[in-house]
């Protein structure tokens, strides 16, 4: 029995094995998200793990490629320029990026060595999770049990999060409480497999959600739907929040938004008077503003602290609430650490000299970084990169020096789902060559930089020290009580608790005063508006049949046959203005870049917007996405002459790399026999 | 009578694990690695289509090499038998037959990251089923119930929102006798005594 390596929903699978292979996936009957399926992702998506291209050495740059290399020199390379840039410039000249697809237990070694060996708190964890959350309440974490959807709330309401393909075992659980009588409210710009479901769908034009969030607060407070005594009792700020929301009538809201006024009133309504109201949000809008004019709407109508009623921001990986719980935590080491900062612009710091030295820990930032190509540009400036991945990524070819490290198959430890519930993985099979945990790896390079304070045995010394650190949250799970149950959710604070599924129970907040801190919040309009020169604005996003930058879901034949290839989504009016057909391909072109691929002519996107997705390299939208979630874009016909010899041109800026690495591996001495000792 | 596989769009998340599980248990048993229903996204509805196996059934008729038979309670294609013609697909009132070929050893292996080798063909066609490529032998696929499954149709096994589910007699009869009894109610509902009859 182990967890699903792909999204932050947590489902439980039992993996078999033949040959010392996965060769099959089945669901745990008994797991109380998941409940008895899964999605094809975690059904079909574990080719990877036995593929041939896994990377089994560590590879070393040599002239234009690479060349594989013992551990102990890969080692002694890093940790020789480790210090000296540390000593030359300083510790915070290094970064160190972690993932949601490692463990906690890997998070935790991550940032002990930043912190402790290199002496610095640039961590970056790749999940920037819910930062309007923390400041309202203290707390950015998803704040109730997904089971609770299915169980207990009357009314959920979408904004933000494709549910149906970023997290189908969450969706199956709005599904069942669709069943039973609840209402769905969806405000997305587009026709997603949630919002066909709706009973209410709000097609709100692209970031616009503050101003209809502000709009239903605002007839919230007119028709005296708004719970005076909870925000008098555990709430401040509200008299700010509510003169902010003032300006914001449903006909106003309706023009910037260009719903109806009437279904904001209605969804407006609906929430306030809910019995129980959930907010489902993720990616969608969690990257600005928004999400504290959400935690406003939940404290003044009191849907929040409650079963069923909270607010349940999704994460993207499978254990990113793990990465920002753990790797962002502020443990206190002895000797004490520099107090954490505020985490850097990655790409801005390396670019203005700050950052030398950047250790990159399961991420594919060159394709996932929302402006790749400013990411990829920055890779180069850098004196020293360090890639700890499975398979030679777009990113770690730009490394220096290329670590192996064992996958979500090949070893234990703990993750963390979205809902704060801390599960166990397990290792299935053994990793392919030298390849190693995180840990290990970071616990090597620590040994190897001469700190002393790092001889775990194994993850669940590592899991020990993680409770002793943060015992308020994690010192009642043990590695035996997760044996025996399906998680436990944090806060666990001793053995005999049974955890903590709902957090701010009757109101009371993990912030200093712990009342929920209501911040008034603005709608300002985008700077980058669509204009004539670029009327459409582009959408990014995910596909159900691939993860992220696709690194393993493409290496399943069964997901690359589903997608083979990427699909930009464009409305059938625009298409007819623009003479396209579905399947022709286009070029979506903006400020900063363009992607080129086949057209979808479908009205799931609104006019004037098209959706395009990070899942495939040679078309990668992330390339003409700008710093903006909805970025001015033009849209062109384009030829299959044009797209083939786009594609050629990405070709040829990765296959040289790629084949002369593959020579190196396939020459190495003693390779073959695994005969290098690490 | 005929037994077929329908989805309920109201529970249809569009997720696809219906189409993976199809090619999978085919690919084992030897047979196309294609699906036999196909999702479609149209303005307000996502929902995978797949045959309905019809009594009276016009892919059968049309068959020219007798391929196609209605047997076990469904139409069966015998894959080896089939010609290619695709006469049944563009019979077929479903869209639900799907021509499919094989790519001979070694051709349009994936270089890399699922990346083809291009293959001379006929893209862009009359007929969107005329598409062709060079050394494929086209055969027809369709939804087989999973025949060779005692457990049945693998799709609706794996379908996390149990939005597919087989229609039989039993399923008909039931169907029929629910609306019987629900048309009734509405009659005594609206039966007006003031009213003669006749």
């Amino acid at each position: 029995m182990t967890i699903c390596p792909y999204c932050a929903t947590g489902c439980g699978m039992r993996v078999s094995v033949q040959g010392g292979r996965i060769s099959e996936v089945s669901p745990d009957p008994a797991h109380p998200v998941s409940e008895g399926k899964l999605c094809l992702k975690g059904l079909y998506g574990f080719r990877h793990v036995a593929d041939p291209g896994r990377l089994s050495m560590p590879l070393m740059k040599r002239g234009d490629g690479f060349a594989p290399v013992s551990w102990a020199t890969a080692l002694d390379a890093i940790a020789a320029k480790l210090q000296s840039i540390k000593r030359e410039s300083g510790a915070d000249a290094f970064a160190l990026t972690t993932s949601g697809h490692m463990t906690n237990e890997d998070n935790y070694l991550a940032q002990k060595f930043a912190r402790l060996v290199m002496g610095t708190n640039n961590i970056h964890h790749g999940a920037p999770g819910a930062p309007g959350l923390k400041a309202a309440f203290g707390s950015g974490a998803m704040t109730n049990a997904i089971p609770e959807l299915s169980e207990v709330s009357d009314l959920i309401f979408i904004i933000g999060s494709n549910t149906a393909e970023c997290h189908p075992l969450i969706a199956k659980h709005v599904l069942a409480a669709k069943a039973r009588g609840a209402k769905l409210i969806v405000a997305d710009p587009r026709m997603t497999d949630m919002a066909n479901k709706a009973d209410l769908w709000l097609r709100v034009k692209p970031g616009s959600d503050i101003a209809l969030l502000n709009a239903m607060q605002h007839l919230i407070i007119k028709d005296g739907l708004h719970k005076l005594a909870f925000i008098r009792d555990h709430a401040t700020g509200f008299e700010a929040v509510a003169a902010a929301v003032e300006a914001y009538s449903p006909e106003r809201a309706s023009r910037i938004t260009g719903i109806r006024a009437a279904d904001i009133i209605a969804a407006g309504q609906a929430f306030a008077k809910a019995r129980a109201a959930a907010t489902l949000c993720a990616t969608g809008i969690a990257h600005d503003g928004t999400l504290a004019s959400l935690a406003n709407l939940a404290v003044m109508t009191g849907q929040i602290g409650r079963p069923g009623a909270g607010i349940f921001a999704l994460r993207g990986s499978a254990n990113s609430q793990g990465a920002s719980d753990v790797a962002a935590g502020s443990f206190r080491f002895e000797p004490p650490t520099v107090p954490p900062t505020v985490p850097i612009d990655l790409p801005e710091a390396i670019l203005a000299g700050q950052v030398h030295a950047l250790f990159i820990a399961g991420g594919n930032p060159v394709i996932s970084h929302k402006d790749a190509q400013h990411f990829q540009k920055s890779l180069r400036k850098l004196d020293f990169l360090v890639v700890a991945d499975l398979f030679l990524t777009e990113t770690a070819r730009h490394a220096d020096i290329v670590l192996p490290a064992a996958g979500w198959a090949e070893k234990d430890g703990t993750v963390t789902n979205t809902e704060r519930r801390v599960q166990r993985v397990r290792a299935i099979v053994a990793p392919p060559g030298e390849a190693r945990a995180d840990w290990w790896i970071f616990q090597s390079l620590a040994q190897h930089m001469g700190c002393k304070a790092m001889t775990y045995a194994g993850p669940q010394e590592i899991w020990e020290e993680v409770r002793r650190a943060a015992p308020e949250d994690y010192a009642g799970i043990t590695y035996a009580r997760l044996d025996q149950t399906h998680g436990l959710y944090w806060p666990c604070p001793t053995e005999d608790h049974p955890g903590t599924p709902i957090l701010h129970i009757g109101g009371h907040f993990a912030t200093p005063s712990g009342k929920a801190a209501l911040t008034p919040v603005r709608f300002v309009a985008d700077t980058q508006a669509p204009d004539d020169a670029y009327p459409f604005t582009l959408l990014t996003g995910r596909r159900v049949y691939h993860f992220l930058t696709a690194t393993m879901t493409r290496r399943a034949p069964l997901l690359a046959q589903i997608g083979p290839e990427a699909l930009i989504e464009l409305n059938p009016g625009d298409a007819n203005a623009l003479a396209v057909r579905d399947g022709d391909f286009i070029k979506v072109g903006t400020l900063r870049g363009e992607v080129i691929a086949k057209a979808w002519v479908t009205e799931r996107v609104p006019p004037g917007t098209v959706f395009a997705t990070f899942h495939f390299w040679e078309a990668n939208a992330n390339e003409a996405e700008g710093a903006s979630k909805s970025t001015p874009a033009r849209v062109a016909r384009s030829s299959i002459t044009e797209a083939r010899s786009a594609l050629a041109q990405k070709h040829a800026d990765y296959r040289p790399e790629l084949e002369r690495t593959t020579a190196a591996r396939m020459h190495a001495p003693g390779q073959a026999s695994g005969q290098v000792a690490p | 009578m005929n037994r077929f596989v329908i989805a309920d769009p109201d529970k249809c998340t569009g997720c696809y694990t219906c189409v993976a599980a199809c090619v999978n248990v085919h690919e084992k048993v030897g047979l196309v690695a294609h699906p036999r229903l196909t999702v479609i996204h149209t303005a307000t509805v996502t929902m995978p289509v797949q045959c309905r196996n019809c009594d009276d059934a016009p892919c059968e008729k049309v068959c020219p090499v007798t391929a196609i038979t209605f047997k076990d309670h469904a139409v069966q294609i015998n894959e080896s038998l089939c010609i290619g013609c695709k006469m049944c697909s563009l019979a077929c009132p479903f869209g639900a037959i799907t021509p499919f070929g094989t790519l001979p050893e070694g051709a349009g292996q994936p270089v890399y990251g699922g990346l083809a080798q291009p293959m001379p063909s006929d893209a862009d066609p009359l007929h969107p089923i005329l598409a062709w490529t060079v050394g494929q032998r086209t055969v027809a696929v369709k939804c087989d119930m999973c025949h060779f499954r005692p457990e049945g149709p693998e799709c609706i096994r794996v379908c996390p929102t149990e939005a597919l589910r087989l229609i039989d007699d039993a399923a008909i009869n039931q169907s029929a006798a629910l609306k019987r009894a629900r048309y009734s109610g509405m009659l005594a509902a609206v039966h007006d005594p003031s009213v003669p009859s006749g």
